[in-house]
């Protein structure tokens, strides 16, 4: 019997830690990315800071790290971003996640720095028990380079984004810089859509091809706006090049605001309650303006009289 | 003091009349004192009205949660009072229910003086008030608050030429009686009365006008209470996201008006020597009419609250719970019991329709129709669908700060103000009416 309940608690276990682990898989994070490692060291000033840019963008769904006071969202509660389960994550990881959010969880990638997330994720370092020392990862060392310039090759008909980085040696040599991400996106309403991928990092002929995604709506003639830039600017400071290509779908926008509703804007308001507003208020006010006028005639009366 | 009105009504000739309604307008012991008192009151809240322009609403307690705050209630609590012009003087009045007559006049005086307080109040509110007039220049069809500005307006005017017409006869004697009047007043006097000598063709045209303007206003009363209901029945917050709550606020309104009248009734008659017109006999009309419309409040309320209570739907229950047990339940339950429930019983005697008992159970039922607003407005903002942390504690409770209760002491001052100084100019009971109802034959010269 004994054997029996310690045979399912542990198959329980087995099947809660498999879960759990699949769904920290759901939110897959390109190897890259894993391996970036936090640039600052874990100072008490870092940590201060990281805490005041903590307590301003992720408090308010996250609650305080370690207290476990989060957001009850559904279906999906914010994770306690103290607890040990949070921080086996590697700095790359969780640097990658601010960056880009998920569902629920906003991008943060243009309303904070790159120094400001790189704080945060010392901040949330500082909760870590066992504290493993940053190892060191070779990293693809690329050679000190001046003028540089991405290129954008698009090729309409098979729907393929290519960029292509490269830059001047001080030998005035031109050289494709490797293993730096780029973010490929496309200008929606509000802000850009992501369409880079999971791994759009150059290869060693600084290239990275994506494939446009052939369901995306654009124009009446299929135009979009594309912008390719190299994601972390610590490199090579702002390096952009934005282009109008036709990759999208052509389509007819239609705004939901063009149509007369009780949502609308004054001038689409719905026609059955302008003639309501302005039939009572003209009805009433006529009448007010004729009961002013015929209270004219008063003093007449009394003069009629004699 | 009155017990048998009756007998004294015969002794009543045009001149008494006359004398009795004109004497307190000529004669102010006190009242300086009084209305001194009223103006540093009022300057005292312009103090702090300047406060809150110069400071912006940070000063107040309304926060991101709580935005609608006292001003809000206090809005709501002065439209309410006001509806009194609609019910006494224009539906009654058409009903053709005599006893009102010397009552209507402090009843259409009550609602000029707190519906233009009302709209004020909502001015009050607003953090940039020099913007006010952008409701009307941007204003949206689909909006209510565009409806509740032009409401607030129509009905304005509209009772306060209902408190000018009736009153063109009695301006033409004060014209002709009053002379210590003020040169000013006297030209108001000459203006307002418009050359009236109640010739029966002048007598037949005016009537035909306040008929008019009787017909017109029930609607524009009804709308009035119906619209700023709309102002919270639009949302989908929990308490507020019902379908009664038009008729809620009608009803509502109704018994703050009576009260309010009442409580007036009182005061003319003590301080103005109107015994012989404001009579036992009005006390006892309008407790009885007092009961009738708490008991339809009554009704509405346990329709408000019974039905969801029953279901006690997740957000619904939480609101609920607050109300009945929880933090706002002892002033809930003393607004309901005190205001409502309470009064019902006692105005069922007579004895307690007596114009001194009936006037202080008045004043309970005013004071519970105010916080009956104040838990209508506040514990509702502070359960959003979405629970509130993680903010500073200021933001998850709130309380009126003390300019916020300053500039309401001043609204409440400024009715008081405009209710004095009407009282004071124009003949609180209307003169020609009772003699017209008596049967007196009088003349009025040019």
């Amino acid at each position: 019997m004994k054997n029996a309940i310690k045979i399912i608690a542990s198959l329980f276990l087995i099947v809660v830690f498999t879960t759990t682990v699949v769904k920290a898989e759901d939110w897959a994070v390109p190897n890259s990315s894993k391996k970036k490692q936090n640039p600052y060291e874990a100072s008490t000033k870092n940590i201060s800071s990281g805490k005041k840019i903590y307590n301003i963008n992720c408090k308010s769904c996250h609650g305080d790290a370690t207290m476990g006071n989060m957001l009850p969202l559904q279906p999906v509660a914010p994770s306690d971003l103290g607890s040990q389960a949070f921080l086996v994550q590697s700095d790359g990881e969780i640097y990658y996640k601010i960056n880009k959010g998920r569902a629920a969880m906003p991008t943060f990638e243009k309303t904070l720095s790159d120094e400001a997330k790189w704080m945060v994720v010392t901040y949330l370092r500082s909760f870590d028990k066992n504290k493993k020392a940053s190892k060191q990862v070779a990293e693809i060392k690329n050679p000190e380079v001046t003028d540089v310039k991405l290129v954008l090759d698009i090729n309409q008909e098979d729907k393929k984004v290519a960029a292509n980085l490269t830059g001047l040696t001080k030998k005035g040599d031109r050289v494709a810089l490797q293993g730096i991400e780029l973010s490929i996106k496309v200008k929606r309403s509000f802000g850009y859509l992501d369409v880079s991928g999971d791994d759009a990092f150059t290869d060693d002929k600084g290239n990275v091809e994506i494939n446009f995604p052939a369901d995306l709506p654009g124009d009446r003639e299929g135009h979009v706006n594309l912008l390719v830039k190299v994601t972390d600017d610590a490199y090579y400071g702002e390096l952009a090049v934005d282009r109008i290509a036709t990759l999208g779908v052509p389509t007819d926008p239609v705004n939901p605001l063009d149509e007369r509703a009780m949502w609308g804007t004054r001038a689409n308001a719905p026609i059955w309650i302008i003639v309501s507003y302005a039939g009572g208020v003209i009805g009433i006010w006529g009448i007010i303006f004729l009961v002013l006028f015929q209270l004219i005639q008063l003093p007449k009366l009394a003069k009629n009289k004699e | 003091m009155n017990d048998l009105p009756e007998q004294k009504e015969t002794t009543l000739s045009f001149e008494k009349i006359k004398q009795d309604v004109l004497r307190p307008m000529q004669n102010h012991r006190g009242l300086e004192l009084w209305i001194v008192f009223l103006i540093t009151v009022i300057s005292v809240g312009a103090w702090a009205y300047y406060v809150q322009l110069r400071d912006g609403l940070g000063v107040t307690g309304m926060r991101d949660y709580v935005s609608w705050g006292l001003y809000i209630a206090n809005f709501v609590f002065f439209v309410a009072v006001s509806l009194v012009g609609m019910l006494i003087s224009s539906i009654l009045g058409l009903l053709k229910v005599d006893w009102i007559a010397p009552i209507s006049r402090i009843a259409e005086i009550i609602a000029v003086a707190f519906v233009a307080v009302a709209g004020l109040v909502i001015v009050l509110d607003m953090g940039r008030p020099d913007r006010v007039l952008n409701v009307m220049i941007h204003g949206r069809f689909q909006s209510p608050i565009l409806w509740d500005v032009t409401v607030i307006t129509t009905y304005l005017v509209i009772s306060a030429l209902l408190l000018i017409l009736p009153m063109i006869p009695d301006l033409a004697i004060c014209k002709k009686e009053i002379k210590t009047a003020p040169p000013m007043l006297k030209k108001l006097y000459a203006i307002l009365s418009f050359g009236y000598t109640n010739t029966p063709e002048q007598h037949k045209h005016l009537h035909k006008m306040i008929r008019t303007l009787m017909v017109l206003i029930v609607p524009v009363g009804l709308a009035i209470h119906t619209v700023t209901s709309w102002l919270f029945a639009a949302t989908l917050r929990n308490g507020w996201d019902t379908t009664i709550f038009g008729p809620y606020f009608v009803a509502g309104a109704f018994v703050a008006g009576s009260a309010a009248l009442i409580i007036a009734m009182y005061f003319f008659r003590v301080n103005y020597k109107l015994q012989d017109y404001i009579t036992e006999l009005h006390f006892d009309k309008m407790g009885k009419l007092m009961v009738a419309v708490c008991l339809v409040y009554l009704y509405f309320n346990v329709n408000e609250f019974l039905v969801p209570g029953y279901k006690m739907k997740t957000g619904d229950g939480i609101h609920l719970k607050e109300l009945f047990t929880g933090h706002w339940a002892i002033l809930f339950w003393s607004s309901q019991l005190f205001g409502n429930i309470i009064p019902v019983i006692l105005l069922v005697t007579k004895k307690f329709r007596k114009p001194l008992p009936i006037m202080i159970i008045s004043i309970f039922v005013l004071a519970s129709a105010w916080f009956k607003r104040y838990v209508i407005v506040i514990p509702t903002m502070l359960h959003p669908h979405l629970p509130i942390q993680n903010v500073p504690d200021n933001y998850q409770h709130y309380f009126p700060s003390s300019v916020e209760i300053t500039v309401t002491v001043l609204s409440f001052a400024l009715a008081l103000l405009i209710i004095t100084v009407l009282a004071k100019i124009f003949p609180v009971v209307p003169i020609c009416e009772i003699a017209d109802q008596k049967g007196i034959d009088y003349k009025i010269e040019e």
